[in-house]
Formats: C-alpha cells, sequence, structure tokens
C-alpha cells in the first residue's frame, strides 16, 4: 500500500516538477551563494590567501620588517601581500584586484619609538567583499595588540634601539643592550609561558571539545566550513520539509485524503507514505547541500556513514513533525505561517544558524537540549570536530524514536479531525 | 435484504444539529434520491455513511452488517463518490482510476483491465492517457465517478455528482447512473435538483435543517398534496389572510403564499372543476387560476414553507 502511495507521490512530482525543482533550487543557489562568499574555491579548501597591497611610505627598519611578516613561510601560506603606492593601490582597490590595502604612513616608526605622537596604521577595506578584508582586520588587530604590549614594555630602551639601528652600529652598545633586553624577556617568561593566572571562556573551552582531542590534523578552515555548512543545511532543510510537506494540505483540500479513507480504514499508511515521501526530499537536498558543499569547499566529512544516518533521523524528525502541524492546522494558508516559524524557530533556537554559544544562557541551557535539530547540528558538527565515540549512535536513535512519537501524535490528530468532520 | 440501512442517523457540530434522527433504506437495483437544499445535511448524512465522520448517535447497516462492527468489509462494498472533484490533476485518467483501483484492493492487473472497462464505459478511452488537468468539467466528474467503482461496488453513494457541469454532461452522467442501477447496484444519490429527484430516483427522501421530512416515490409524495390538484392563483393577496374565509382551510392546504401568489392543494378527492369554482367564488378578485399537477417542489414548499431554489 505505501508503494502504491509512494509511487503516486513521485509520479505526480515527475508531472508537475516546479515545487520539486524549487526544493533542489533552493540548496543549490545556499551552496553556490555560500561558495561565492567564502571564495571556497582555494586549492587548500581553506579561505584562499588573501590578496592585500601593503603601502610603506615610512621606508624604516620597523616598517621593512612588518612588511616582511607576511612574507614569512606561515605567513605566506594565508597571505598574500604586493608592495605598491598608495595611488596604485587604490586604483586596484577600486578595480576590485585587492582584498584590503594596509597604508604604513610616514614616521610610522619614529613616533612609536618616541612614543612623541599616537600611531596608526591605515587598513582600506574591500567593501565588495566581506571575509577578506575581515580577517585582514582581525590580523591587524592582534599586531597593534603587540606593538602596544612591546611599547609598554620596553618603552625606555626604544631610544637607545632607534639609535643602535638607525645610526652607525656600536656593537658593543647593542650587545648591552640585547643583553639587557634578554635578562629582561627571561624575567617575564615565567609570566608568560605559562602564564600564572588565565581565563577560559565557555565558548573556548566548547570548541576545543568539538576540536577533539586525537588532533586529526583536518584544515581548520575547512572545518570552519563544515560547521557552518552543517548549522546551514540543517537550518534549511526545516524550510524544504514544511514546503515538501505542504503536499498533505493539497491532499486534504483536493479530498484525496478523504476519499482514501473511504476506502482503507487505516490512516497509517498513507500519512508514511507522505513522511517517506517528504524525507526522499529532504535527503536528496541534503546529499546536494552536504555533498555538494563538500566538493565545493572541498571538506573531506570524517565520519560519513554516521552523517548519513543522523541526517536520515532529522529528516525523520522534520516530516513528522511537520505532518503533525498539518493535522494541528489543515488549512494551508493559515499553516504557511506556523511552518515558516516553527522552521525557523528549530533553526535558531536550536543552534543551527550561528554557533549555540551566541544564544543567550537561558535558551542554552533549557530550551536547545530539547530541540532535535540542535541534536542533529552538533552531534554532527562534533562529528566533523573529530569526535570518535559512537554518540551519534544515540542521537539517531533519539531522533527516531521522536519520528515514530510525532508519527504517532499525527494519526491521532488526523482520526480525531475527520471524526469532527474535518474541512480543509 | 437491504443493501443500506440507516437507522436514526445524528450529527451535531457544536450546537448546530447538522443531522437529526435520519433512518432510510437502499434495496439492491434502486436508486433513493436524498433531496434537500444547500445546507440540509445530506453530505454529512453520507459522510457518517461512508465512515469518514462518527456519527453522535444512530447506526449504519451495510448489506445486513453494522458499519462500526466490521468498517473495512463495509468499504469493499460500497463506492463513495465526492461532492468535490477528489482526483489528481497531474495524473492522467488512467492512472488516476488505476490508483483508486489498488487503493480499493485490486491486483495491478486487476486494476488496469477494470479502468479500460470503465474508460469505455465512460466514454473516455480517447483521453485515458492526458492529464485530469486537461479535461473538460464533464469529463472531470466522470473520472471521478469511475474512480469509486473500480472495485464493483453493491452500493454506491453519490454525493451531487452533476454539480458545476453543462446539461449534455449531465445527461451522460445519469446515463450512466441509470445503467448501474440496472446491473443491480443500490445507489444512495443526493441532490438539489428537483428533475434529476424525480427522473432517476425511485425512493425520493426530502431533507432539510437535519430532517428527513418525508419520503417515498414521487406519486406517494404527490399523494401529500391531494394527488394531481394543484392551483395556483395571482391576486392582490396582500393584507388577506386566506385562512380566516369561511370553509377554505377545509377544503384547501395552503402551500405558498405571496403577496401575488397564492399555491393551494384540494384537500379529499373532488372533481377539479369543483375546486376551480369554489376558488372563483373566494371573497378575493382572482385574475388567473392555473392547475398543475404537484411537482417535488411543491412537496417542498408544503413541508419547508420555502422553496428548494431558494
Amino acid at each position: 500500500m505505501i508503494g502504491i502511495l509512494l509511487a503516486k507521490d513521485l509520479r505526480r512530482a515527475r508531472r508537475n516538477p516546479l515545487p520539486w525543482m524549487i526544493n533542489l533550487l533552493v540548496p543549490l543557489v545556499m551552496t553556490a551563494l555560500i561558495g561565492m562568499v567564502f571564495g571556497g574555491h582555494a586549492d587548500s579548501g581553506s579561505l584562499g590567501r588573501i590578496h592585500f597591497a601593503v603601502v610603506d611610505e615610512d621606508q624604516s627598519f620597523l616598517s621593512k620588517f612588518l612588511r616582511g611578516m607576511g612574507g614569512q613561510e606561515q605567513g605566506s601560506k594565508y597571505l598574500d601581500p604586493v608592495f605598491m603606492s598608495r595611488a596604485e593601490a587604490l586604483r586596484e582597490i577600486n578595480a576590485n584586484h585587492l582584498s584590503a590595502v594596509l597604508i604604513i604612513p610616514t614616521n610610522f616608526t619614529s613616533h612609536y619609538l618616541q612614543a612623541s605622537a599616537p600611531v596608526s596604521l591605515e587598513l582600506i577595506k574591500n567593501p565588495a567583499e566581506s571575509i577578506h578584508p575581515a580577517v585582514l582586520e582581525e590580523l591587524l588587530g592582534a599586531l597593534v595588540t603587540g606593538l602596544n604590549g612591546i611599547s609598554r614594555n620596553f618603552n625606555s630602551e626604544f631610544p637607545v634601539w632607534q639609535a643602535a639601528l638607525t645610526n652607525e652600529v656600536d656593537y658593543d652598545q647593542l650587545a648591552t643592550l640585547v643583553k639587557h633586553t634578554g635578562e629582561k624577556l627571561k624575567a617575564a617568561k615565567t609570566y608568560l609561558n605559562p602564564p600564572l593566572v588565565v581565563y577560559e571562556t565557555e565558548a573556548a573551552a566548547t570548541n576545543q571539545v568539538a576540536a577533539g582531542s586525537t588532533g586529526t590534523g583536518t584544515n581548520s578552515m575547512a572545518g570552519i566550513f563544515g560547521y557552518l555548512l552543517v548549522g546551514l543545511a540543517a537550518m534549511f532543510l526545516l524550510f524544504i520539509a514544511g514546503n515538501a510537506m505542504a503536499d498533505l494540505h493539497r491532499e486534504l483540500s483536493l479530498r484525496t485524503f478523504p476519499r482514501y479513507q473511504t476506502l482503507q480504514t487505516a490512516t497509517l499508511p498513507f500519512l508514511l507514505a507522505k513522511i517517506i515521501y517528504v524525507m526522499v526530499v529532504v535527503l536528496v537536498c541534503a546529499a546536494i547541500m552536504l555533498g555538494g558543499g563538500g566538493l565545493v569547499f572541498q571538506i573531506h566529512w570524517e565520519h560519513p556513514l554516521a552523517l548519513m544516518a543522523l541526517t536520515m533521523g532529522y529528516a525523520g524528525f522534520i516530516a513528522t513533525w511537520f505532518a503533525v502541524l498539518v493535522a494541528l492546522l489543515p488549512d494551508e494558508r493559515r499553516a504557511a505561517v506556523l511552518t515558516n516559524l516553527s522552521g525557523m524557530g528549530l533553526g535558531l533556537l536550536g543552534g543551527c544558524a550561528f554557533p549555540p554559544q551566541q544564544l543567550p544562557g537561558f535558551i542554552r541551557h533549557y530550551v536547545m537540549p530539547w530541540l532535535p535539530s540542535h541534536w542533529f547540528a552538533e552531534t554532527a558538527r562534533n562529528l566533523q570536530g573529530g569526535e570518535t565515540t559512537l554518540a551519534w549512535t544515540g542521537v539517531v536513535l533519539q531522533l527516531a524514536a521522536v519520528s515514530v512519537g510525532l508519527a504517532g501524535v499525527a494519526i491521532w490528530l488526523f482520526r480525531r479531525r475527520f471524526n469532527s468532520g474535518l474541512r480543509a | 435484504m437491504s443493501l443500506l440501512k440507516v437507522d436514526r442517523l445524528s450529527k451535531s457540530f457544536g450546537a448546530s444539529r447538522a443531522v437529526d434522527g435520519v433512518s432510510l433504506e437502499v434495496q439492491p437495483g434502486e436508486i433513493y434520491g436524498l433531496l434537500g437544499p444547500n445546507g440540509a445535511g445530506k453530505t454529512t448524512s453520507i459522510s457518517m455513511i461512508s465512515g469518514l465522520l462518527q456519527p453522535d448517535a444512530g447506526e449504519v447497516l451495510v448489506a445486513g452488517h453494522s458499519f462500526a462492527a466490521d468498517p473495512q468489509k463495509a468499504k469493499r462494498i460500497m463506492g463513495v463518490v465526492p461532492q468535490e472533484l477528489a482526483i489528481y490533476e497531474e495524473l492522467s485518467g488512467r492512472e488516476n482510476l488505476e490508483f483508486w483501483g489498488r487503493i480499493a484492493g485490486l491486483s495491478r492487473n486487476d486494476a488496469r483491465e477494470r479502468t479500460r472497462e470503465l474508460l469505455a464505459a465512460l466514454t473516455l478511452t480517447d483521453r485515458g492517457n492526458d492529464p485530469v488537468k486537461t479535461y473538460s468539467g464533464g469529463m472531470k466528474r466522470r473520472i471521478n465517478l469511475g474512480c469509486a467503482l473500480l472495485h464493483r461496488p453493491q452500493l454506491i453513494l453519490l454525493d451531487e455528482p452533476t454539480v458545476g457541469i453543462d446539461p449534455q454532461a449531465r445527461q451522460n452522467i445519469l446515463e450512466f447512473i441509470g445503467q448501474l442501477r440496472a446491473t443491480g447496484t443500490g445507489i444512495l444519490y443526493t441532490t438539489h435538483y428537483l428533475e434529476e429527484a424525480e427522473n432517476l430516483c425511485q425512493r425520493i427522501g426530502i431533507i432539510d435543517h437535519g430532517r428527513l421530512l418525508a419520503e417515498g416515490t414521487l406519486p406517494e409524495l404527490q399523494e401529500r398534496l391531494g394527488g394531481d390538484r394543484v392551483f395556483v392563483m395571482e391576486a392582490n393577496f396582500e393584507n388577506t389572510a386566506p385562512d380566516a374565509w369561511p370553509g377554505f382551510r377545509e377544503r384547501f392546504r395552503i402551500i405558498q403564499k405571496s403577496d401575488r401568489q397564492l399555491v393551494v392543494s384540494a384537500i379529499g378527492t373532488r372533481d377539479p372543476s369543483d375546486c376551480l369554482r369554489e376558488l372563483l367564488s373566494l371573497p378575493v378578485r382572482v385574475e388567473n387560476v392555473t392547475l398543475k399537477r404537484p411537482s417535488l417542489n411543491d412537496v417542498f414548499l408544503q413541508l419547508t414553507g420555502r422553496e428548494l431554489r431558494e
């Protein structure tokens, strides 16, 4: 019976491909958009190297040192600096050839070392890009913090250093200076490594768990995409399932579901076939999002089978959830509002759209743990973070149990509605 | 034994009593017409008989067996044609018929064979492979009807199957239903078209506000109004009270009264010319009198005080 009903739905979907195509188009567009925003075409599967210009108007030893940092082995993996004049750099950024322009202004070094005036580095970000300029800004922030730290601790020795480096070098003086600075660093070492007092944020602690203790060596940027993609997929699959389950509304308004009931007593096969149909739609879309996304970002899914099982469990949950909503509100137009709200609620409160640590404590502690969307997203993220335990099997069973429970509720609600004269 | 026996069926929706103690029987080879205006309780009655709606009270027996005791068995005997087009417009007529045949329990081959027969019987063989959405209203109605017949039901419940289609398509469907009756199938047919009930049904039940007001064959129902004597008088009846005219109430029954028209039937067996003479002698200036056979509408008027078409 379920096969007959499912074949009918698939045949209808083939004859009227527009809703089906829209369902497939959503994940394709979403994956492509994320790919465009993040520039996920890099060979490393990461952000790609950040192409930016350095305008050195200072031309001092310090500015040369800063310029050189970008070309170091570690830095060159992520940074691709080019050196040019201000006018040329502005022309290039206007032509969208650069992510940002870093300007080291005239007298930067002398003002810094003499502490005679506040100094600043200038960063011009390309407004047409979002991620690369933001990453560069963060890096610059770290550099400024470092320069401030050095300035506060070694300020008294700056004039001597400046003299030693800019004038004719007196090697005796330089040796004394290095020795003195070395003693200071030695004294600070016990405080700096390891620090005597540390603090730890919950977010950091959780991320550490997510990163796993095994140290899989996964590319960290690919990890970020995996983390983002799983959450976004969890969120979008909710909307896709809501759209697909709207077909049950149409079965009610077309009176084909009641007609089925004039021939068969059991409601279960009809509902089960519709749930399976929605699961098929969701799984195809999930394959496009996670599989296609994986290809675009070159994400290596650490546990594909576990992820597949989790996705199936999640598809079961969202299909049965929306079946319950149809039973609660058989009118399609009224139900559309509830469907969208519940999709957004499950996605946002479940921590799918952004890291769960960003949510208020109340939601994190009292709401999120109860949401199957959170179970799916968090477990999938943990798996991708390198978790090797079989905790995911428990989550799959949990999702399956919730799905069975919700299917039961939907059947009970439909029976009640039919008995009391359901009109869609 | 009756194919269908409905005993004091009742259903309320909140304070509104949709069906109030309806009882009826359908015999094999009989078309029983349930006639009533929109909202009279026809669809609610069919929904309860077909098991779509739980009755508050009453019992439904199908081929002598309680529906409630074995609903699946009863559903095998019944074919239900809903008022709305409950078919899939994306699928072809053939696919719709085959699908509903499979749902009714036929094997793939049986469903295919029966579909072929029904497409021929419904004169839709040529268009059988086209999507239903390309069909005319009448063709859709025929497919909607055919979808209930795949499993050769002994009892068919037809809920206003000719609503919204042109006269020719309606005639095709009515002829097809007549052929079904000829094979011994019992049919419960709801309608608000008087002509359909008069021409198609062997027995008619008149339903209004959820209550079955009268039932019987067409002559039996006409007899309630005095056989074949209904008089339509045209005059100025404004500010008149016919009941107050001497001897009027004993000789005539008022079916309908308006400012310009009075419809009455004669009580007892008198010659129509005597009745006409008595009417012309009433204390009102009669402009015209017409003698006609009582229609179902007159019966309905007499029972409810309003026309079926209102």
